[in-house]
């Protein structure tokens, strides 16, 4: 505790000393902090093998900083602190969360999930408070005995971030199986993205059901539908979606002559709730998740193989270009820039209209499952 | 996403010793308490005891495996739970535990491919096991354990414990995987594969096949060809043989190698020799009369080179190489056995023009077929051995199989720690039979015959991809080389050297060239490579 508080402090004073000196040089420029551009000035932030977060100024394409990571490799997830300034990172094999301040890889934060005899593992699942107050995680425990595993029920998890290193859950609630991204809604529910979408109130754990999605109540003509997805992206639009994948037989189940492939998926509105469930575009090629288009929400952009453009208003794929090699992770900057990142070790610049490439950013290591994530710095 | 295509298809291809059981018991009772005492010093340290004699260890003894898959075990428990054993140590404890908690020959008939590390073999899996085990596992990896019901239970723990990840999988997430594999899987694979089976009961108390003695070896070699040898087993301690064979590859090259050999459950025949300067394992199982052993013999470095090996005891004629003759034509065939003595007969209408060379073990004849041979099985005959059905008189080859039908290969090396994973495949050729029709219930099987290889896309979406010039190459021989592990960046998406490819055979008879083909599966390595698959 007491290395906790020294540690806060240092980087509180490195904080201040850093915003004095530029306002001290330069009183007409934005706000700085440690030399970052603020004012919501968006970054970047991936983790690559062996375990660095790397920071890259949207701005420049460069990478700014890349922050050592403890513990080995877990799914490189990465949640940032509302105001930007601070990013969890999921680590030693989903075990553990350590918040690393991006201004200067000052650790903040940690918490190894796994104690008192439990392993607790941790599916990507990582969100925070709209006040950065409280750093939520769902986690997967199991425990070892002398010669025997016990399998224990999932939770979700509540930790404060004030708490510094070495934090531990103050609050846990009993939650689904299979959960894997979460995301804050405006409410203040935590989205719990399993088989079927549900939210819980992370303050007496009540679980309300957002969007049926293994339990739909479609019929024998529709398959119960595969969603998942390990990224959790989509607050350039303030929304949350969980891809889905399906098939519509259109007669005789298992006729593949009849059935119709559809990509589909549950698009959250943060501040709303409002669920948007649909079929998206026929299944044409796999796409690993999607994002939305700002400026149309019915413009839908996803990535693999492809960088694909979708008009879900008329379920059409309006374009498709071939990537450089396979990409797992799409995501989006207030200036529309696409970036496209995940399994190896080059992020990929798209321009929206014409899903040109427009630049790249190589980096130290693959990215395999990781994040690609926008803080805004404030 | 969703799109695992699992139908599955995955689907299985596929004594006299009674006056020695007196002498066998003492060593085998030292060996059997050697490797329960280490049981005890080890595995205690985490297992308890239950205070029930006939399952006195907890979660141990309410389980039954092969030597290989106690094996598996014991490294998990090294690598997961800080189990420290030595080399030593350690094989004792597989003997005593493959010896005492082991399958019957019965239990394991159905798996021998897996534990033969033959590839590709295709399993026909039960429905219900197709999602939930047959996903990840072949069928021979549950098929060779046998558990109690709660053992097979807590075996879902341990998966949900050590691979948590496995309820996310496509074919799990879309639906309640741990409740099904605990309340439904386990239960069913409790009956099926049940602890309790009698055959490891029967088993145990029959006489146990004599392994030492002097074997008749007929077997075949990726690149080598057909070979015969003798094989001579000592036991140097109890189950524990050394183990020379010397013998000719049918054109006639010698064949030479040494090494040692074990024997688990009194049967499970496992040797590791040098042949011919090569490291090569021997992985067989006796037949429970003693009669013969059989299994495969393949590289120890490349598990995917090796081909089938028979072994028989006494005086016999194990296999002909090559075992058909065409009406009216005149060839060499080798008679592959032991104490081949005497005159050779090849049946009526085949006529033995000369012996050209002969051995105990080897008989090359120049043979001459009649035009006016009926086609058929002939048996064939060395002095006082006879083999039933063991040559086919023929008039056209009509049809020709590429084994294995469906087959996959690894891109490997390149810089990368894991070799390239070749694959292997052998032409085999029919005639049309009585109806005149080949792909019949009537046609002759002729046997294995040389043919001429090449390689095709195997669709449009390959042949657009061009994978026949990236995929790799095959030879004379039917061994296919893959590519290059790694990215490519003359590809498109920069993807690998990977390929869906045709092997094309063209057996030639006569004027005549007659094709088969097979599906070939170009693919990205294995990173885990496990005793059992």
């Amino acid at each position: 505790m007491k290395f906790s508080k020294m540690f806060k402090q240092a980087a509180l004073l490195s904080a201040v000393a850093g915003t004095a000196l530029l306002s001290g040089c330069a009183m007409n420029q934005p706000t700085a902090v440690n030399g970052m551009k603020a004012d919501g000035h968006e970054y970047l932030l991936t983790v690559t093998r062996p375990n660095q977060l790397h920071v890259i100024d949207t701005e420049t394409k460069q990478v700014l900083r890349s922050c050592d990571v403890p513990g080995t490799f877990g799914s490189g997830s990465i949640q940032p602190s509302p105001d930007g300034r601070v990013a969890y990172v999921l680590s030693n094999g989903t075990e553990a969360v350590y918040g690393f301040d991006i201004t200067n890889c000052d650790i903040v934060f940690s918490a190894n999930q796994s104690q008192n005899g439990e392993r607790v593992k941790t599916f990507v699942s990582l969100a925070i408070s709209a006040d950065g107050k409280e750093l939520y995680t769902v986690q997967n425990p199991t425990r070892k005995l002398n010669d025997r595993y016990e399998v224990l029920e999932p939770r979700l998890a509540v930790f404060n971030t004030e708490d510094g290193l070495n934090a531990k859950s103050v609050r846990t609630f009993p939650v689904d199986r299979r959960i894997t991204k979460i995301m804050t809604m405006d409410s203040g529910e935590v989205i719990l993205g399993g088989a079927d979408i549900k939210a819980i109130n992370p303050e007496n754990g009540d679980i309300r059901t957002l969007s049926a999605l293994q339990n739909w109540a479609r019929g024998a003509d529709w398959i119960p539908p595969d969603a998942f997805a390990m990224f959790t992206q989509g607050e350039h639009v303030g929304e949350y979606i969980m891809p889905y994948f399906t098939i519509k037989w259109n007669g005789a189940p298992g006729d593949m002559e009849q059935a119709e492939f559809w990509w589909g998926m549950s698009r959250i509105d943060l501040a709303t709730g409002e669920v948007d469930e649909r079929e998206t575009v026929p299944f044409q090629f796999i796409v690993f998740n999607w994002i939305t288009d700002p400026a149309d929400s019915n413009i839908l952009y996803g990535a693999f193989n492809q960088i694909s453009k979708h008009d879900i208003s008329k379920n059409e794929t309006v374009a498709v270009k071939d990537l450089d090699h396979t990409y797992y992770n799409i995501n989006m900057d207030r200036n529309r820039t696409i970036y496209i990142g995940g399994t190896s070790s080059d992020i990929t610049i798209h321009d929206p209209d014409t899903l040109e490439k427009i630049g790249s950013i190589q980096l130290t290591g693959d990215m395999s499952t990781s994040d690609l994530r926008i803080a805004r710095l404030q | 996403m969703a799109l695992n295509n699992n139908k599955s298809k995955r689907a299985l291809l596929s004594g006299s010793a009674l006056a020695l059981i007196g002498t066998m018991l003492t060593p085998a009772a030292i060996q059997a308490a050697d490797g329960e005492s280490v049981l005890k010093e080890k595995c205690l340290a985490c297992h308890t005891q239950t205070g029930d004699p006939e399952a006195p260890y907890s979660r141990i003894s309410q389980q039954r495996k092969t030597p290989e898959g106690w094996h598996m075990t014991i490294n998990r428990m090294q690598r997961l739970n800080g189990l420290y054993i030595t080399a030593e140590e350690k094989q004792a404890v597989i003997k005593f535990l493959s010896d005492t908690q082991g399958l019957a020959p019965s239990e394991t008939a159905p798996f021998r491919y897996v534990l033969e590390q033959k590839p590709n073999v295709v399993e026909e899996v039960d429905p219900a096991y197709v999602e939930m085990c047959a996903r990840c596992h072949s069928n021979a990896r549950f098929g060779l354990q046998r558990r109690t019901l709660e053992e097979w239970q807590l075996h879902v723990n341990s998966h949900m414990a050590i691979n948590p990840t496995t309820e996310l999988h496509a074919l799990a997430r879309d639906r309640s995987w741990y409740d099904i594999a605990y309340n439904d899987t386990a239960p069913k694979l409790a009956m099926d594969y049940a602890f309790n089976d009698p055959a490891w009961k029967q088993w145990q108390k029959m006489a146990k096949p004599e392994l030492a003695g002097r074997w008749s070896v007929a077997g075949y070699m990726p690149g080598k060809g057909d070979y015969s040898a003798t094989m001579t087993v000592t036991e140097t301690a109890n189950d524990q043989f050394s183990v020379t064979i010397a013998g000719h590859y049918a054109d006639g090259t010698p064949l030479q190698g040494s090494g040692s050999a074990k024997s688990f459950a009194g049967y499970e025949w496992r040797a590791s020799l040098t042949v011919d300067g090569v490291k090569m394992r021997q992985v067989l199982a006796a037949a429970e009369d003693g009669s013969s052993m059989t299994g495969r013999m393949f590289r120890s470095a490349h598990d995917e080179i090796g081909g089938e090996l028979k072994a028989m005891q006494g005086t016999a004629v194990v296999a002909l190489s090559p075992s058909a003759i065409k009406q009216g034509q005149t060839q060499e065939i080798t008679i592959i056995g032991s104490g081949l003595k005497g005159s050779v007969s090849l049946g009526a209408g085949v006529q033995v023009v000369k012996v050209l060379s002969r051995s105990a073990d080897r008989v090359v004849v120049l043979a001459k077929a009649s035009g006016s041979a009926t086609t058929g099985m002939r048996d064939v005959r060395v002095g006082n051995s006879k083999a039933a059905a063991q040559l086919a008189v023929y008039d056209h080859v009509a049809r020709v199989d590429v084994t294995p039908n469906e087959s996959i290969a690894r891109i490997g090396g390149n810089g990368g720690k894991l070799p390239k994973v070749q694959s292997h495949y052998r032409a085999l050729a029919y005639s049309a039979g009585a109806d005149g029709k080949p792909g019949t219930d009537d046609d002759m099987r002729l046997g294995y015959m040389p043919a001429l290889w090449s390689l095709q896309p195997f669709d449009e979406a390959a042949a657009h991809e061009n994978d026949l010039k990236y995929a790799g190459t095959i030879d004379g021989n039917g061994i296919f080389t893959p590519g290059d592990a790694g990215l490519n960046p003359e590809r498109k998406y920069s993807t690998n050297n990977v390929g869906n490819l045709k092997v094309v055979a063209q057996v030639l008879d006569g004027d005549n060239a007659v094709e088969g083909e097979a599906h070939l599966l170009v693919t990205v390595p294995v990173f885990i490579k496990r005793a059992i698959q």
